[in-house]
């Protein structure tokens, strides 16, 4: 039978089967995550009792919340203080390289457009071990200056080429309007492209954002005393120092995600787009 | 398109030139130079510091001769096979998200799908390594309540694995070298990744309802639509993501090192290139030889580039 014939109601109807398949899916997907709230709030004795279902809410052992704030709570001000910076900074820079190969075609554009394009393709694996030499050269050795610089150049070829690109599109009138009030590049860069390019920096804040939270290979080799630790390496010295209590490994998982969520909440639509556009960076 | 400029127009707006400085360092210093400094160091021995001896081809004849980093290449075979069956799930839930006739619900399955971003993927990681912990994990919890810890035993018996899976005693899943590999293909499971999601999402788009309505008309199955109708259109995206994921797998180890440690567990079981290249370098102090390692890595990675922009070039 055509679906074309059916009532409404049946067409309604027939799609239960594919939100039952998608809610399980999903389920599955978010267990963790489920898993790390409801765990939370658990004492030991009390998970070992019961794994897989939530406390009753008066229960619910908040000192795990405590505990877990006061360790992570460094942690995560580092590593706001990294991700923040070295986002601003990549795309503060990248900005005025794209608007340089953007405006004019300047003498020697052509010749340096590859130096940057040509790093979209060559993989950088081999780099990390070289990196740690020149960072240890430029006494950048354990300190978060070299977590932010690295973050700035890191994400300099692939926001140079969205960047420049975007830029490019922008309609040559504007520019000229403003070259007649006297504006400077910069002035240009600033009323001009900027103000017209909230969404594609949006997009790309997010993806620099999150490529600096959730790095911890290179925390790992830079940073040796504790305080001055992003989350990724605090986590790794957390799990090897409170391993018996997971309702406070929980607590202190779920602290280092406070501050993804709160993006989450204000930049939903931006996040949806920008991890689709990030995939097709490599 | 950049507007050409004359020489001496060029010549006034020589400070335009300024704004390309700052990218430019930052690149030559951190992109180039230590890739230019890994060639030359892989001729030596050198413990990154200031001393160094030149011993011209021996880190590339020894790392040519050196099985625990070809080893590695096996097992970064098999987990891109089992990667390549990961897709699955993904384009399935595409699939049921893009047939659903609500735009409303497409949005919000979109968010939910888009949710477990929210977690720093370092902290899914560790959930999982709770997951399989012997005595604790969730894992071994899930087998024994569900009596699938009964089976896997008795296949253990059967097909002699050599005592992995037994009655009372809690499988050590990542203490076991045996139980390792597998260990590092069920993480993540469903293996739902939000950007493969959304990607085979952009691609299904073009599907008009109009499709559906004539092969519903024609009495097609749910599955011959995926078939005839789904696949073909995302072939494009599907791909696109295998060549990701296999690039992502060749050179990522972050993964092993986190579940595993530098030794890629016991047994060396888990270990891949790159993680030999890591330890090689920060915890042998071998930095000449982790540099003639990388840039075999570096050569393996470059060759799949080109052939993926060769011959399966994605046009956005």
């Amino acid at each position: 039978m055509s679906s074309l014939s059916q009532p409404v109601g049946a067409r309604r109807l027939s799609d239960w089967p594919k939100h039952l398949g998608i809610l399980l899916l999903l389920g599955l997907e978010l267990l963790p995550f489920y898993m790390m709230m409801q765990i939370s709030v658990k004492t030991n004795s009390e998970f070992l009792h019961n794994p897989w279902f939530p406390s009753w809410p008066t229960g619910w052992h908040w000192q795990n919340y405590a505990d877990g704030l006061g360790l992570m709570l460094p942690f995560v001000a580092n590593s706001v203080v990294v991700s923040v910076s070295a986002t601003v900074g990549c795309l503060f820079f990248a900005l005025l390289g794209a608007y340089f190969f953007a405006r004019y075609k300047m003498p020697f554009s052509n010749i340096l457009w590859p130096v940057f394009l040509v790093l979209m393709m060559l993989p950088g694996v081999a780099n990390i071990v070289t990196l740690f030499a020149l960072l240890k050269n430029l006494q950048l050795l354990n300190t978060l200056w070299a977590l932010i610089i690295l973050g700035i150049a890191g994400g300099q070829v692939f926001c140079i080429y969205v960047l420049r690109n975007f830029i490019e599109d922008i309609p040559k009138d504007l520019f000229e309007a403003a070259e007649m009030d006297g504006a400077t590049h910069f002035a240009q860069l600033v009323n001009v492209v900027i103000p017209m390019s909230g969404p594609i920096l949006g997009t790309l804040a997010i993806l620099q954002f999150l490529g600096s939270w959730n790095d911890f290979l290179m925390p790992l080799i830079v940073l040796r005393d504790p305080e001055l630790f992003t989350i990724g390496v605090g986590l790794i010295y957390l799990d090897g120092e409170y391993v018996k209590d997971w309702g406070k490994m929980m607590a202190a998982f779920f602290v280092a995600s406070v501050p993804l969520i709160i993006i989450f909440l204000f930049t939903m639509k931006l996040f949806v787009r920008g991890l689709a556009s990030g995939a097709l960076k490599g | 398109m950049p507007q050409p400029v004359s020489k001496r127009k060029a010549l006034h707006e020589w400070k335009l030139y300024l704004f390309l400085v700052p990218a430019l360092v930052l690149v030559c210093t951190f992109s180039y130079f230590p890739a230019i400094s890994a060639i030359y160091h892989s001729f030596f021995r050198w413990s990154g510091g200031e001393a160094k001896e030149f011993i011209a081809l021996e880190n590339f004849t020894r790392a040519l001769e050196d099985p625990v980093f070809w080893g590695g290449f096996l097992t970064i075979g098999i987990l891109v096979v089992a990667n390549l069956f990961k897709m699955i799930p993904a384009i399935c839930l595409a699939v049921l998200i893009h047939r659903l006739r609500s735009d409303r619900w497409q949005y919000w399955y979109r968010v939910l799908v888009v949710l477990p971003m929210i977690v720093p993927g370092l902290v899914t990681l560790f959930i999982w390594k709770f997951f399989f912990n012997p005595n604790l994990g969730l894992l071994n919890s899930f087998l024994d309540a569900s009596g699938m810890m009964p089976v896997l035993a008795f296949a253990d018996r059967t097909l002699g694995w050599g005592g992995i899976f037994q009655e009372g005693i809690p499988t050590a899943w990542l203490g076991e070298p045996a139980l390792i590999i597998p260990a590092l293909i069920i993480w993540g499971f469903p293996w739902i990744g939000a950007v493969g999601v959304l990607i085979f999402l952009a691609g299904l788009q073009s599907i008009g309802t109009e499709v559906y309505e004539a092969a519903d008309l024609d009495g097609v199955t749910a599955f011959q639509k995926f078939l005839h109708i789904e696949l073909p259109l995302i072939m494009t995206q599907v791909r696109l993501m295998v060549v990701l994921m296999m690039i992502g797998t060749l050179q990522g180890y972050g993964l092993q090192f986190l579940l595993l440690g530098e030794s890629g567990g016991p047994g060396g079981a888990g270990m891949v290139p790159g993680l030999w290249m890591f330890n090689r370098a920060f915890f042998a102090g071998e930095f000449g030889y982790a540099c003639a390692l990388g840039l075999f890595l570096f050569v393996v990675i470059l060759g799949l580039t080109f052939i993926n922009n060769k011959y399966i070039r994605v046009d956005k």
